[in-house]
């Protein structure tokens, strides 16, 4: 039985994109015969977040207008098994991106024995971001520790459960919350929002908390979805959050601050 | 001058039983556990669920000992249509029933009250009155999120949850949050005063009632995120807490 997951935010650059390359690939890396459908028709960035933006060829629009088969606008990824992109399309925009045309392509999928579809939202409510999460069964809710990005990821939650197919059908979306850029030390300053206040306000299941990371970036840059850094925390926090979202039951780590030794202290 | 029909808060005393001693018993001591609340407070009396059995009742007396307890006798209701004549002439007038619920309500207890609302009608006043609908409240589980509008065109709004900031939640009636209320709430929009709003953690951004709002700025209510109970008094808005 396939699944499709939205990744969704409202709010732009909190870190949408690198998520979902995260959890696809994470997914796949467990087996999971995986797809990541990057929605952003003209801001196309989940190509470089993955590395492939040089084996693009056809891209989601083309599968929609019938301009290619979906076969031949699926890129495999050469890293991890199972893991396919769909990029968008950069010379279009969202109006492109057809309710029939955006389920014709989900249904393809799961007729082709996908387990996971990840659709990577664009940011804000327009077209885009509502045909990203017309189809979900589940969703992934992105969001920074700061108020406005809390509030819009409330504003997105509403829309889920009002809005999507789930919902036009009776049903529930299925929410999960990912706090991601989180900064132990901010939040202990009170520059920052803590876990317990953003679960607070937004009522859904933590599935899990990134570190602010200096490897996210870099990974970014390289090309390289950050789960497939096993040394680095964000790596590690997505990898948990993964591990928790198929059910396994694991402590959240991170989000305390780290506590130097007194070696540390005097040599960095 | 202008006699209307009206609705008010009043307290019912259902009777359970038809002994005016017992009776007048339980409700002192029911009233010596507040007595400011129900010193000189007009009471109506339920008959339903001693409707066969009412001639047994001595109800002059029964209106005595409500008078001597310091309460304000104002009727009888529930009553058969030919039990009218008897309870006028023992001083009583007689009111229509009210809601069909309550008969099944109580039931070990021989006399209970409730705080209910009920149509009060001038001794004077003709019977039939256009009958008040009943209220209708309209029950929410999920949580109002931002960016949602909640309207409730008839009756009271029951939210079992939060409502979030960038939400606005409005009824006819008063609003009840089993939340956090963290958006704009309005009760009483088509002007019923009597609209109240309730919610267990009070956040809200704007709070109205019949028209008059307010928009609760930090520092403007000590109650910030305690349950509270809004309501109007005149055409201020009392914020109070509620525990």
């Amino acid at each position: 039985m396939s699944k499709v997951i939205v990744v969704t935010s409202g709010k732009g650059g909190v870190g949408k994109t690198t998520s979902s390359a995260a959890i696809a690939t994470g997914l796949a890396e467990k087996g999971n015969k995986t797809a990541v459908i990057d929605f952003d028709v003209g801001l196309r960035n989940l190509d470089l977040i993955m590395g492939v933006e040089r084996r693009v060829v056809y891209d989601f629009v083309n599968v929609i207008n019938g301009e290619a088969t979906l076969k031949q606008a699926l890129i495999k990824d050469k890293r991890v098994d199972n893991l396919f992109i769909l990029p968008a399309s950069q010379t279009r925009d969202k109006d492109a991106l057809s309710q029939e045309g955006v389920e014709s392509v989900i249904e393809e999928l799961k007729a082709d024995g996908f387990d996971y579809i990840v659709c990577d939202s664009p940011a804000g409510i327009e077209k885009g971001a509502f045909m990203a999460l017309y189809f979900a069964d589940e969703a992934i809710v992105v969001t920074n520790p700061e108020v406005s990005s809390v509030r819009d990821s409330d504003r997105i939650l509403g829309i889920l459960q009002s809005r999507s197919k789930a919902a036009e059908r009776g049903d529930t979306v299925k929410e999960h919350l990912l706090v991601t850029r989180y900064s132990p030390e901010r939040v202990e300053g009170g520059d920052m929002l803590s876990v317990d206040d953003i679960v607070e306000i937004l009522s859904i299941p933590l599935l899990g908390v990134i570190p602010e990371s200096g490897s996210v970036l870099q990974a970014s840059n390289s090309g390289q979805p950050v789960i497939l850094d096993k040394a680095s925390t964000a790596g590690m926090a997505y990898s948990d959050a993964i591990d928790r979202f198929l059910g396994e039951d694991i402590p959240h780590r991170f989000m305390d601050i780290e506590k130097k030794g007194f070696f540390k202290k005097l040599f960095g | 001058m202008e006699i209307k029909g009206e609705m008010s808060m009043l307290n019912v005393l259902h009777l359970h039983s038809t002994n005016v001693k017992e009776i007048a018993d339980q409700l002192e001591k029911k009233r010596d556990e507040v007595p400011s609340f129900f010193l000189n407070s007009p009471v109506i009396v339920d008959c339903s669920l001693i409707v066969e059995t009412l001639a047994e009742l001595d109800l002059a007396a029964l209106k005595q000992r409500l008078i001597d307890l310091m309460f304000v006798p104002v009727g009888v209701r529930g009553v058969e249509p030919e039990q009218q004549a008897a309870i006028i002439k023992a001083g009583w007038s007689v009111l229509r029933a009210g809601p069909k619920s309550s008969k099944k309500a109580e039931a070990a207890a021989v006399a209970e009250e409730a705080s209910e609302s009920d149509e009060v009608k001038a001794p004077a006043e003709v019977e039939e009155t256009p009958v008040a609908s009943a209220n209708i409240s309209k029950l929410i589980e999920k949580p109002v999120r931002s960016g949602q509008q909640v309207f409730v065109e008839e009756g009271d709004a029951v939210l079992l949850t939060h409502t979030s900031a960038g939400s606005e939640v409005m009824a006819s009636g008063s609003v009840h949050v089993y939340g956090a209320l963290r958006g704009r709430v309005l009760a009483g929009v088509h002007g019923d005063t009597n609209a109240r709003i309730f919610c267990r953690s009070l956040d809200a951004e704007l709070i109205a009632i019949a028209g008059r709002y307010q928009l609760l700025d930090e520092g403007d209510t000590d109650l910030r995120g305690k349950p509270a109970m809004i309501r109007l008094d005149g055409e201020k808005l009392i914020i109070e807490a509620l525990d």
